[in-house]
């Protein structure tokens, strides 16, 4: 009878992705799936904590201090944070493998529906190089959409979810996707090359496998295909090359500073970005006034961020009246403070050797930080180190570049700066030197910092998630995948160093001295290129990509691929925790080739039904 | 030597058939016809009779050898009382074969409340009645022995005036109240089939009686509320000490070692609780009638919280003629509810040292913390916002029944019913915060919403019934019934930011200078049916033995196509043992019944359209101005989606003794769910989240006792006193095929289905204990140690770090509940109290636990006052401020919040006077006056909790509310959290009836 019936006229059925309204809205949520994995801290601090790069920071909790593996806990199922990409993945493979089943007789164009093609290769390829092999199959099939609530899930190896999916995936979508974004965004051509070369590249270091790191589903180092890792490389290099030579509307900045300075955001280096926006709180994901610090939401910049606010000058130019002279600020510099991960002191020194003619140092890191206390409604001038009178704008904190010939007068806790900051005779501004970097006084990121037109004269939002996108993967790396491909013995028209050396004129391009806050138009290109080693070899190619993409989320993965993890972030350099801290500490990581592969979550193993065992990664049973 | 007897029955209307006349201590007798009279044979000259009647006083009269002896029996108003609801009709108490709990409204009414559902709470055994929100206005939660379904709704069905209620039990003024019936076991809910599961609420509001003089009442009270306990923060001089023990944070700008602020004792006010009440009610020779008006206030402690009803009552019954009766129940409401909008967080996490004022005086704006700058509220501050920061929910709800009854002619007993009920609700909630409100930004835009909401529901049922005594001692009552019903549920939501003005509040969010929002997600739209078939036959034999059976059919929408009817028999038998020729020596005992119950009901509450399966929503953005949401499979369909059901046996005994001076009852259940709906999890590589499948069982079984005695009956003096006491053990049999435990929903087979599943908290560690580097790798002395379930090495030493599997799972239900009440009169004076009790369990409290975000031990915001390790200071519960932390709390912290559920509570104690047969009351056409006066929630004993913090022991919220995190726990639990404190109410009042 009539009212034992049911219509839904307030949510969509399944069966609504079998229109063309339901393809392209399962299109769309690919895309907003981005920001679940990227932007996302948790996930972000995966890729970091742990390697040469970063460290966890002094208010760093276990979800922090376990990804370091230096004895403050174990990676497990619980606490490995991986959980993020695994949750999130299988979902958009699944809508992805929907929306290439149902688009044909839909009438859905192939150049729509290798956008779908290009994300499940792209979460296909994530998981492989995060957890080992997985299912190819969700309960209908393999690489079919599925409708079946299964609770059972059985592994693929490496090799065939490789070959099965993530190839074949971005071959088509290589061939199908046009030139330019369907969308602001969108997926293309150069993107899928740019993928299917990490790819192959990828593989082929897994199948040579030179520190013999051991995988899972245990398999042979053999290609289903036939191919040695020396084909991959080759096939790596080439798609890079073609991409390179065929850029459509991409293309490398004139200035490294430009890639990642907030008002140029979207520019043509970027060609894919989990995007946000400061012009809609709904469809920007996350609130434009106060974030959660979850997902969609972008808090990722928070992470880095130290709390800065607590540093103090003084309303009196006698005695030491303190006044919060660095406030919280919706600014590419500041942010909302997590003091969660902190940059080694090696990275600060080492890979960053080169603070004057490489403008990356300058495009990556706040190390001045400048008084803006007016907008917080304060008045007047302040008195700051030495008791020297400073003015809004002015320097409050540097980082110095170099270790200081003359000593620095540290405090032995807070002292006048309320942070530990040292003193130089004849400053206005508190010093910290390189070697005096600790887990709570760090260099902040600048790259991630956020950026608001709706400031107006004061402080804006810090606390709200960044409205910025979240760039994942750029035009530049198709240099250094070519490049690592030619180290690894491809060979073509452009050798390792001529494409590295690319990089490397950019990087000595400056415009702007980003963090003394005013122009600076010099051409340090030809240094940059002399500085370069003659024989390029891996490590360097790794030092490198680091210095390009330091703090973007790159590392663990670059580390990971190339079997360098050990050798690179074994030990690290930082002060401690307290204020006042500037000794450096060594700090030792036990890096075990199991770690290599991430721990199945939890979650997947509670939620599955049977015999369980053998579905976990040795090492976390 | 034997007479003949003869005479006639009546009473002060006249003649009463069908009175039992029996000569006391045989089994000869008669019973009245339908003029009253009757005649008895060979009867000793010497015997007694004993008239007995349903609703009057039992009458003896000696023969003395009288031939004619005409009695006139009294109404007895205890008896009438003993007549219960049973759905769809009523039955004498002592026929009642089911498991039935009854209260009177003037029962209920000895615990002033807003609402019914606060007014029961410890009255009835295998009630369990718990707070969910200590706000005004709030309802509580009701479980009618223990929860069975997983996913599916637990709440009991409300049936009001016979008509299946579709609203909130806040929209029903207790005033209204004459009496609640509590149907509990399957063989007395069978008959509402699919929604009697959870146990029915029958609701039975004021009528009228034929004749009934016209009669005027007043029944008010007024009354302060005041807090019960402030929530145990740190003053200046703990929190200096914390913050140098944890030694992470300094100072902010703000704070000073020489300020002591008390925020608590700035934002907390003494609110009021006020109700009025007036009805008339009076009957005629043909119809009776009885109309009602309410106005009830409470105002929280926290300013701006209130709540507001004005109810309106009308009930009229009408004979037409020899054969037809109509009626009308009509209860409707308008009721506003405020100041949802400010929370206590802010208020608790308040720094001591900060000074909220400037110099000058005035109130800061905002005050900074080490890493936090909170913006600042008072009670002076909200006062002066008005227009800026408000939230509130206007409700309109009117529940109509409509009934015509016709007596067949030619069929003695045969009737027909026609129930028709309309019902509608409406509920209109918006919020407002102005520009910098609530921010530490000054420029923070405004924000508006507006939500409306609207429940339809009607409802036709067709009854039948036929009621009858054939040859005196055969007693049958039949009913069939075919029913039909509709709900429909829709919701939409607006939300808007930059409203240029205070003044629109958000009345227009046309005006919105920014983004004006409707997320898909919020707007609602459902509409579900339920169809039934039922027939009952109830049948007593000489009001001894007594039998109850029911068949019920009911087609639900919400079910998959093919599954959507589900058929259920119950069926009940009962022996009133003390009505036995053999009990009659027995003085001690006046009655002793036997029950014995089996029945089926089912479950169909899961959302409308849960079979079909369900696509998520992800806004998007491609750049700046191109928007577009997404869509992914969220739930997957299943096709075979069918009713839940559970199957209960009950065992009741009543008795009562010592000449009535003792009665109780006492109770044994066993209830069985099974294919229970349940939103499975699916593991992530599925692809799809959830869906919902007939999966699992559990049971519940439990003892239930109550007692009421009258201790002391003399002219002056009288003691009554009341105790239930029950025990419910619940537990999860079987989850899907195979699965033992569903960690992520925190349901473990073989417990019960609300339990905690975390580490066990086994003390701090200390500086001798052996094997912290191993057990806990980055730990410190000082930090919370939890209990290791792993292997040892031969050499004894763990053989692993303490992890994931080192959680337990632990129990959170009592071992025992219950309530007590007692009342002593003396003269017109009489002192009652009400109470609860609970032994055993676990409560959770978000303050003190990682949640909360109030314990965290690092000196960063204000932290609730415990005793933590310190290396002088070692036997401390907390842990080593500034120690390893998870989050930022301390590591395990989520262990500190479990505290021992137990508690006896005094809900109220009153006090009243009645002034009786007073000639100047005479005079002034007063026939009653009661004046008393009480206090709500004055003590609290034997609570672990309560000793140790102070704190009301009641649970003020769910899992995902009042805690700074709120995924912790299942949002299914109950906590203790940062919700609008318990109050200790102090009230007078009076009753007065021309």
């Amino acid at each position: 009878s009539d009212i034992l019936d049911e219509e839904p006229r307030s949510i969509y059925e399944p069966g609504f992705f079998q229109t063309e309204t339901g393809i392209y809205g399962g299109v769309t949520s690919m895309y907003a799936h981005l920001r679940y994995i990227y932007g996302e801290a948790y996930y972000y601090n995966t890729c970091l904590t742990g390697t040469d790069e970063v460290t966890y920071a002094q208010s760093a909790d276990q979800n922090f201090r376990v990804m370091d593996i230096s004895g403050q806990g174990e990676i497990t199922s619980t606490s490995s944070r991986a959980d993020v990409l695994w949750g999130t993945a299988f979902s958009n493979i699944n809508t992805a493998s929907g929306v290439i089943e149902n688009a044909a007789e839909v009438g859905i164009s192939d150049d729509v529906v290798a956008e779908a093609r290009f994300f499940r290769a792209f979460d296909y390829f994530m998981l492989v190089q995060t957890f080992g092999g997985v299912p190819l199959d969700l309960g209908t099939g393999e690489l079919a959409f599925n409708t079946n609530p299964v609770r059972m899930s059985g592994r693929n190896t490496v090799p065939e979810v490789y070959t099965r999916a993530v190839f074949p995936d971005l071959l088509t979508a290589v061939n199908d996707l046009p030139d330019a974004g369907r969308v602001t965004g969108g997926a293309t051509k150069t993107l899928a090359r740019l993928y299917l070369a990490k790819a192959y590249l990828t593989y082929g270091w897994w199948l040579q496998n030179p520190n013999n790191i051991p995988t899972y589903p245990e398999t042979g180092r053999t290609d289903p295909d036939g191919h040695d890792a020396q084909w991959y490389f080759q096939q790596a290099y080439d798609v890079a090359i073609e991409a390179i030579n065929n850029p459509g509307p991409f293309g490398l900045e004139e200035n490294f500073y430009d890639v990642n300075w907030a008002p140029n955001d979207r520019n043509k280096e970027i060609l894919l970005y989990a995007d946000h926006t400061e012009t809609s709180e709904f469809y920007n994901g996350g609130s434009l006034t106060y974030g959660s610090g979850s997902a969609p939401d972008n808090f990722a910049g928070w992470m880095m961020t130290w709390n800065y606010t607590t540093i103090t000058s003084s309303s009196s130019g006698t005695s030491w009246e303190p006044v919060n002279s660095v406030q919280r600020e919706a600014e590419q510099h500041l942010g909302r403070p997590w003091t969660r991960m902190c940059p080694t002191i090696g990275a600060i020194t080492n890979t960053f050797a080169d603070k004057t003619s490489d403008s990356r140092y300058d495009g990556t890191f706040t190390t001045v930080y400048h008084g803006n206390w007016d907008k917080a409604g304060i008045s007047g001038s302040l008195y700051n180190a030495n008791f020297m009178e400073v003015n809004p704008g002015d320097a409050i904190l540097t980082f110095l570049n170099e270790e200081s010939s003359e000593a620095i007068d540290y405090p032995g806790s807070e002292g006048n700066s309320n942070i530990g900051a040292g003193v130089l005779p004849g400053r206005s501004d508190f010093v910290i030197a390189p070697g005096g970097i600790s887990r709570i006084v760090y260099p902040g990121l600048w790259k991630l910092g956020p950026y608001r037109t709706d400031n107006g004269n004061g402080l804006g939002e810090p606390n709200a998630g960044s409205t910025r996108p979240f760039n994942i993967a750029k035009f530049s790396e198709l240099y250094f995948i070519a490049a690592e491909a030619a180290v690894k013995g491809a060979s073509g028209t452009r050798s390792a160093r001529d494409l590295i050396n690319v990089i490397r004129a950019r990087a000595g391009m400056w415009r702007w001295d980003n963090n003394g806050n005013e122009e600076k138009i010099e051409d340090h290109s030809a240094d940059m290129i002399a500085a370069t080693p003659s024989a390029i070899d891996i490590n360097y190619i790794l030092a490198e990509r680091s210095r390009e993409y330091y703090g973007e989320g790159y590392r663990w993965y670059d580390l990971v691929r190339t079997q360098k993890w050990e050798e690179l972030a074994g030990t690290y350099e930082i002060g401690g925790s307290n204020y006042g801290d500037h000794t450096p500490q060594t700090v030792t990581r036990n890096i075990e080739p199991y770690h290599y592969l991430r721990p199945i979550p939890q979650s997947q193993l509670d939620a599955m039904e049977g015999n369980t065992e053998t579905y976990q990664n040795p090492g976390y049973e | 030597q034997t007479i003949n007897i003869s005479g006639t029955v009546s009473d002060d209307q006249g003649s009463l058939p069908g009175v039992s006349v029996v000569v006391k201590g045989t089994a000869t007798g008669a019973a009245t016809d339908f003029d009253g009279n009757y005649t008895l044979d060979d009867v000793p000259a010497n015997a007694t009779l004993r008239f007995t009647y349903v609703g009057y006083q039992p009458l003896e009269i000696e023969v003395n050898s009288q031939t004619v002896i005409n009695a006139t029996l009294v109404t007895d108003t205890k008896q009438l009382e003993e007549v219960v609801v049973v759905g769809y009709g009523t039955q004498r108490k002592e026929a009642v074969t089911g498991s039935v709990v009854s209260v009177s409204g003037d029962e209920m009414r000895e615990v002033a409340s807003p609402n019914i559902s606060q007014a029961l709470q410890g009255r009835m055994p295998g009630v369990d009645i718990s707070q969910t929100s200590s706000q005004p206005g709030t309802t509580m939660q009701i479980r009618i022995r223990g929860t069975r379904s997983l996913t599916a709704s637990n709440d009991p069905l409300v049936v009001l005036n016979g008509i299946p209620f579709t609203g909130s039990i806040g929209d029903i003024n207790p005033e209204d109240i004459k009496s609640i019936d509590i149907l509990k076991d399957a063989s007395a809910t069978a008959i509402y089939g699919s929604r009697g599961a959870n146990g029915v609420i029958l609701v039975t509001t004021k009528r009228g009686y034929k004749g009934q003089e016209a009669k005027i009442s007043y029944n008010g009270y007024f009354g302060t509320r005041s807090i019960f306990a402030r929530y145990p923060m740190m003053n200046g001089p703990d929190f200096i000490a914390l913050r140098q023990a944890a030694g992470q944070f300094t100072n902010g700008a703000d704070e000073s070692e020489n300020v002591d602020t008390d925020w608590q004792d700035l934002m907390y006010r003494t609110g009021i609780v006020t109700s009025h009440d007036v009805s008339v009610t009076g009957g005629s020779e043909k119809g009776s009638y009885n109309f009602g008006l309410g106005y009830y206030r409470d105002e929280g402690v926290i300013p701006t919280q209130q709540y507001n009803r004005i109810s309106l009552r009308a009930a009229i019954d009408q004979e037409i003629g020899r054969h037809f009766r109509i009626g009308l129940n009509s209860n409707t409401n308008y009721n506003i509810t405020e100041g949802s909008q400010v929370g206590l967080y802010g208020i608790l996490s308040m720094s001591p040292l900060a000074d909220p004022y400037n110099e000058d005086g005035t109130w800061k704006r905002t005050v900074n913390m080490p890493l936090d700058e909170a913006w600042v509220y008072s009670r002076n501050i909200l006062g002066r916002l008005d227009d800026r920061w408000l939230n509130e929910t206007r409700s309109f709800a009117t529940y109509n029944a409509i009934y015509g009854e016709v007596r067949i002619p030619g069929v003695e007993g045969l009737k027909y019913r026609v129930n028709l009920g309309l019902d509608y609700r409406q509920s209109n909630e918006g919020a407002y915060t102005g520009r910098g409100i609530n921010s530490a930004n000054p420029e923070t835009l405004s924000t508006a919403s507006v939500s409306n909401s609207h429940t339809y529901h009607w409802i036709v049922e067709n009854l039948l019934t036929y009621d009858r005594t054939f040859a005196e001692k055969h007693n049958v009552n039949i009913t069939a019934l075919y029913s039909a019903e509709q709900t429909k549920y829709t919701r939409s939501r607006m939300a808007a930011r930059d409203i240029p003005s205070d003044q629109f509040r958000f009345y227009n969010l046309g005006h919105a200078n920014g983004e004006i929002t409707i997320d898909p997600d919020d707007q609602i739209y459902e509409l579900s049916g339920l169809m039934s078939w039922m027939g009952r036959v109830m049948y007593s034999y000489d009001n001894r033995y007594m039998l109850s059976a029911t068949v019920r059919s009911d087609g639900s929408s919400r079910l998959a196509k093919g599954h959507k009817w589900h058929t259920y028999p119950a069926v009940s038998a009962g022996w009133n043992i003390g009505n036995e020729s053999f009990m009659d020596k027995i003085s001690l005992v006046n009655t002793l019944k036997l029950r014995v119950g089996y029945g089926q009901t089912s479950n169909q509450a899961i959302s409308p359209y849960a079979t079909l399966g369900r696509l998520g929503t992800r806004p998007y953005n491609f750049g700046n101005d191109n928007y577009a949401t997404g869509y992914y499979v969220s739930e997957l369909p299943n096709s075979g989606l069918g009713w839940e059901y559970s199957e209960t046996w009950n065992y009741g005994l009543d008795f009562s003794l010592w000449n009535n001076r003792l009665s109780g009852s006492l109770e044994y259940y066993v209830t069985d769910t099974k294919d229970i709906l349940l939103g499975v999890n699916l593991p992530p590589t599925t692809g799809v989240g959830s869906y919902t499948a007939n999966i699992g069982e559990t049971r519940n079984k439990g003892l239930e006792l109550s007692l009421n005695g009258l201790i002391v009956d003399t002219e002056d003096w009288t003691w009554e006193a009341g105790l239930n006491i029950y025990g419910n053990r619940n537990e999860l049999v079987a989850l899907s095929s195979g699965q033992e435990r569903d960690e992520g929903n925190w349901w473990f087979v073989g417990h019960p289905i609300n339990v905690i599943y975390d580490y066990e908290y086994t003390g701090l560690w200390q500086e001798d204990d052996p094997y912290l580097d191993i057990l806990e790798p980055g730990g410190n002395v000082g930090m919370i140690k939890v209990k290791y379930t792993g292997d040892y090495n031969e050499d004894g030493t763990p053989a692993r770090a303490i992890g994931p599997e080192d959680r337990q799972i632990m129990d959170l239900q009592p071992d025992f509940q219950g309530g007590f009440n007692t009342r002593v009169a003396y003269k017109g004076f009489d002192l009652s109290l009400v109470g609860a009790f609970k032994s055993g369990g676990v409560l959770i409290s978000t303050l003190h636990s990682s949640s909360g975000y109030l314990n965290m031990l690092s000196g960063r915001r204000n932290n609730v006052k415990v005793d933590y390790w310190t290396p002088e200071n070692t036997d401390a519960r907390y842990p080593k401020p500034g120690g390893v932390a998870s989050g930022d709390n301390p590591k395990y912290g989520s262990t500190l919040g479990y505290f021992d559920a137990s508690y006896l509570k005094i809900r109220t104690m009153t006090l009243g006077y009645n002034f009786d047969g007073k000639s100047w009351m005479e005079k002034a056409g007063i026939s009653r006056l009661r004046l008393y006066t009480s206090i709500q929630n004055p003590f609290v004993m034997f609570s672990p909790y309560h000793r140790k913090t102070g704190l009301d022991p009641e649970t003020n919220s769910y899992a995902d509310e009042n805690a700074a995190v709120t995924g912790t726990y299942p949002s299914r639990l109950l906590t203790i959290g940062t919700n609008a404190p318990a109050t200790r109410n102090y009230m007078v009042g009076i009753n007065l009836t021309f």
